[in-house]
């Protein structure tokens, strides 16, 4: 079937005054089926409504075509009818005269009984049966934009296209036309696209919402399909387990847009000083315990030391955030889970593979899993408990958090799972949120429990919300925790700056080791640029090691033996469990993806030029509690040997030749 | 509370409400009129004063009659004026239609307005009384050239406001006409002509009160023909000032009573939306 509308590589620019043009859409492909509502939204300036004017044909585009049933959109037309931001109604007529004035105009052919009768039947749609007679300014602002909704229905148009149709009413107001708007789309099987800037209108009213990135040149940035059943009620939509989602997806990427643009307005030259080809880094990370040797680096002036003087920490609020930040450019660096360069070098975010280089581990431990309270109520204190809890009640829906598929809280919580005979797809569902949104649906009864670094087990403890189930020390003790990623044409082409990076943190980790120095690392992370909590939530370990208490107290490492060398064997072990549950297939070619992953190189550099003497060092096998043997020889065949996966594939990853970031 | 309220209570309501807007003018312009008189008494000037309009019999006379006619040029004011308004009434309807359908032409049309605008605002700061010898040179007659001078003076404010009026259709009206497809001639009347029509009047008001100046310059000095121009031209012929003054009061009065009745119409037409 042909869509209603099909929008094909549309662009558009504006002649400017000083001469030159401005770009302001580009690429722009969207299909619009009969019945469908589209909700465009984007920032301020993002072309949005420019795109809608050009499937109005209000304006046309530069490049591309805007074809509605097969045909060239040219000129606007009662056929696809505009509901405007500021209503349009004309103000010497009356609410009557104004849907009559459209009427006649449209339908000049019907007699005048029936044109009548069609107006009649719009007033009273919109309910304003009781103001027909009145002059639009004596109207309310809801009551004016009925008006508009009701003109532009009357002629029957085969597309509604509304700008921004709420922006200027109160929230009450609102509520209340985007239910009848709702009720008036389903009960007509209208077609409709809709420019907002409005969250949850978008997640309302849409079948999809397409999302546009910032201008000059706007494009499509994301299409979300909202799979909330209709007829849908305001206030029932936002229980639905897709709402929030949906709208943190949405959220997500409005903020994304937003650093761009931040990002962008600075001017961005690469400074070389001290014999380092770039000293002005941008420096990723998300707030948690384990972020601490990027705080010391900062705060003690290790960075400067190294020659770096102009480092930015830049705080994501999710891993996705430093993902995005790599590829497009806008972060140097980040501090990344240890399951990351892996996986975004074999593919596993959904782009082209963007080969990542590691060349430092900085901390290692540091994460457990905690279980909601109301467990503990049930009875549930060991992992056999629960596993009794999921099959008593399982037509209950179970959810885990997870911060992120590449993370090891990920890799562990389903190790420990499957290890348990609980299946992590099919007994439990396992879904990615921000740390810090975990505790606030632990405490709403969303989720069962998750898996997550310090500080976010230790809240839930304190606010009586969880408990922890098992520790780290329990899983897999000295597991990597998380490691520095930069991307593999950056560490070409500013190799200097790559060691001094990891010299400066190498340094930063050995200050955060001593224990010493943990009331003062609890007090800087407690600063608003880093976790912004109280001091003692910040918990990095209990001197000498609690071994006692495995899963009370975090056991973080950041310096010593073996620490923070990165080790191919760990990143193999990765690419296995990474495989076994299906987030990338495993590489045929892994050798490379090691050797090309692990950056052996720098980080030897960078501790013989500390003066630390960490090359002799061999850390040990990897030792899981379960004690199935890892065999780095043969990782398929380990592969195999464990009982619960998914349907793995194994397949090349294509990697091209490493290639310098171009200036 | 009295159940039923006197008359005179109402009136005392009425006068509390309106002594504000009522007592100062009264004190304004009877304490100009009691100057004038004292000055014009103590022979400060030689302007005869309010009183003579009563005291002078002739001016008296031309004060409570008149309506009377005893042909030729010798008529009562109000006839004086009557012709002066009618010639007013040609010259203006005739600067009001051409205005209109210019301004219109001009508004919708960015070229004719780059090309004419720069003449139109030359022409717009001649002063009447220039007007008066082109005109007679032009028509050689007074009566058509006493018209063009009204129409010349009269016609540059609804121009340029009815183009004006026309240029700021809102946006959203033109949209509206776009989407609908309307017709050229069913936007004309559907929305050009509503919408600038407030645009039109302000500039039919501003132009009501040039036409009345103009015609008394034109009346003045082109004698022979009957008006309130003409009136006061033959009263400082033969030296009667009192009918002067009584002259320019008419002036005055009527100026008003015109300015006032399209201020009326200006917000009978703005309040319809």
């Amino acid at each position: 079937m042909t869509p209603l509308v099909a929008v094909q590589d549309v662009a558009k620019d504006f002649p400017l005054q000083g001469g030159g043009n401005y770009l302001a859409l580009k690429g722009i492909d969207l299909e619009i089926r009969k019945g469908e509502f589209i909700s465009l939204i984007g920032h301020s300036g993002c072309g949005k409504s420019t795109l809608l004017n050009m499937i109005a044909g209000l304006d046309l585009p530069t490049g591309g075509t805007v074809l509605l049933e097969g045909e060239t959109v040219k000129r606007p037309g009662p056929d696809k009818m505009v509901v405007f931001q500021n209503y349009s109604l004309l103000p010497w007529l009356s609410v009557r005269e104004n849907i009559a004035l459209a009427v006649d105009e449209v339908m000049p052919d019907l007699p005048k009984a029936e044109r009548s009768a069609v107006v009649e039947e719009h007033i009273a749609m919109v309910g304003l049966a009781h103001a027909a007679d009145k002059p639009p300014l004596q109207l309310s602002g809801g009551m004016r934009q009925r008006v508009a909704i009701a003109r532009a229905l009357a002629i029957k148009p085969k597309l509604l296209l509304l700008d921004e149709p709420f922006g200027a009413l109160d929230a009450l107001t609102r509520g209340n036309l985007q239910e009848k708007l709702m009720q008036i789309c389903n009960e007509h099987e209208l077609t409709a696209v809709m420019v907002t800037h409005d969250v949850d209108e978008a997640v309302l009213l849409s079948d999809r919402i397409v999302m546009l990135t910032n201008g000059p040149g706007s494009k499509i940035g994301g299409i979300l399909e909202v799979d909330i059943p209709r007829p849908r009620q305001r206030l029932e939509v936002v229980h639905h387990p897709s709402y929030y989602s949906l709208r943190s997806e949405i959220i997500y990427f409005l903020n994304r847009q937003k650093r761009v643009k931040q990002w962008q307005a600075k001017p961005h030259k690469v400074l070389a000083r001290h014999g380092l080809e770039k000293v002005n880094v941008d420096l990723g990370f998300i707030p948690l315990a384990a972020c601490a040797p990027l705080a010391v680096a900062e705060a003690k002036g290790f960075f400067a030391k190294h020659g770096l003087d102009e480092v930015q920490l830049v705080r994501e609020t999710s891993w996705r955030g430093v993902t995005d930040g790599l590829l497009d450019g806008t972060l140097d660096a980040a501090l990344m889970p240890s399951g990351m360069p892996t996986w975004m070098t074999a593919g596993g975010h959904g782009g082209d593979p963007t080969p990542i280089v590691t060349a430092l581990t900085l901390s290692r431990n540091g994460n457990g899993i905690t279980l909601a309270s109301r467990l503990a109520e049930q009875g549930v204190s060991s992992v056999a408990d629960y596993r009794d809890y999921l099959l008593r009640t399982n037509r209950d829906p179970h959810t885990l958090g997870i911060v992120h598929p590449a993370s090891m809280h990920n890799l562990l919580l389903r190790y420990w799972l499957a290890s348990n005979a609980i299946d992590p797809d099919r007994d439990v569902h396992l879904q990615t949120l921000p740390p810090a949104q975990m505790l606030a649906d632990l405490k709403d009864g969303s989720i069962d429990g998750y898996c997550v670094g310090e500080p976010w087990n230790l809240r839930a403890d304190r606010e009586g919300r969880g408990f922890p189930i098992v520790g780290d020390l329990e899983i897999w003790d000295g597991h990597p925790g998380k490691v520095l990623g930069v991307r593999e044409d950056w560490a070409l082409a500013y190799p200097n700056t790559h060691i001094a990076l990891t010299k400066a943190l190498l340094e930063a980790c050995r200050y955060c080791a001593d224990p010493a120095h943990w009331d003062e690392l609890s007090a800087l992370l407690s600063d608003r640029r880093y976790l912004g909590m109280k001091q003692e939530l910040i918990r990095f370990g209990v001197p000498d090691g609690d071994r006692d208490n495995p899963h009370g107290t975090a056991h973080t490492l950041f310096f010593g033996p073996g620490v923070n060398r990165p080790s191919r064997s760990e990143h193999l072990w990765i690419l296995t469990q990474l495989a076994r549950w299906s987030e990338i297939p495993f590489p045929r070619n892994y050798v490379e993806i090691l050797e090309r992953v692990c950056s052996v190189g720098v980080y030897s550099t960078a501790a013989r030029e500390l003066g630390l003497d960490d090359v002799s060092y061999q850390r040990g096998g990897i030792a899981l509690f379960d004690g199935v043997p890892f065999n780095a020889d043969d990782p398929i065949g380990y592969l195999n040997t464990l009982s619960i996966h998914q349907d793995f594939s194994v397949a090349e990853i294509p990697m091209g030749v490493p290639r310098a970031l171009a200036d | 509370m009295s159940p039923a309220p006197s008359s005179g209570f109402h009136l005392g309501q009425w006068w509390k409400r309106n002594r504000k807007s009522i007592l100062p003018p009264i004190f304004g312009i009877g304490g100009f009129l009691i100057f004038w008189q004292l000055s014009s008494s103590l022979g400060l000037t030689k302007l005869s004063g309010p009183l003579s309009l009563w005291t002078e019999e002739r001016t008296r006379e031309l004060l409570l009659y008149p309506f009377f006619d005893r042909g030729g040029l010798d008529k009562g004011l109000f006839l004086h004026t009557m012709s002066s308004l009618s010639r007013v009434a040609l010259g203006y309807s005739l600067a009001a239609v051409i205005g209109i359908a210019v301004g219109i032409a001009v508004g919708l049309n960015k070229g004719l307005n780059r090309a004419f605008d720069p003449l139109f605002q030359f022409l717009r700061m001649v002063a009447p009384l220039a007007w008066v010898p082109i005109a007679l040179v032009m028509f050689q007659q007074n009566q058509p050239a006493a018209i063009f001078v009204i129409f010349i003076t009269s016609i540059w404010p609804i121009l340029i406001n009815t183009a004006e009026g026309v240029r700021q259709i809102p946006q959203d009206y033109r949209n509206v006409a776009l989407v609908l497809q309307m017709s050229k001639k069913r936007f004309f009347t559907k929305i050009l002509i509503p919408s600038t029509l407030p645009y039109i009047f302000t500039g039919l008001r501003i132009s009501i009160g040039l036409a009345w100046l103009a015609i008394i310059a034109a009346e003045i000095v082109m004698p022979g023909t009957p008006g309130i121009g003409f009136f006061i031209w033959d009263a400082n012929q033969n030296g009667y000032v009192s009918d002067i003054v009584l002259g320019v009061i008419w002036i005055g009065a009527i100026g008003l009573i015109l300015d006032r009745l399209m201020a009326w119409l200006q917000t009978r037409i703005s309040s319809s939306r």
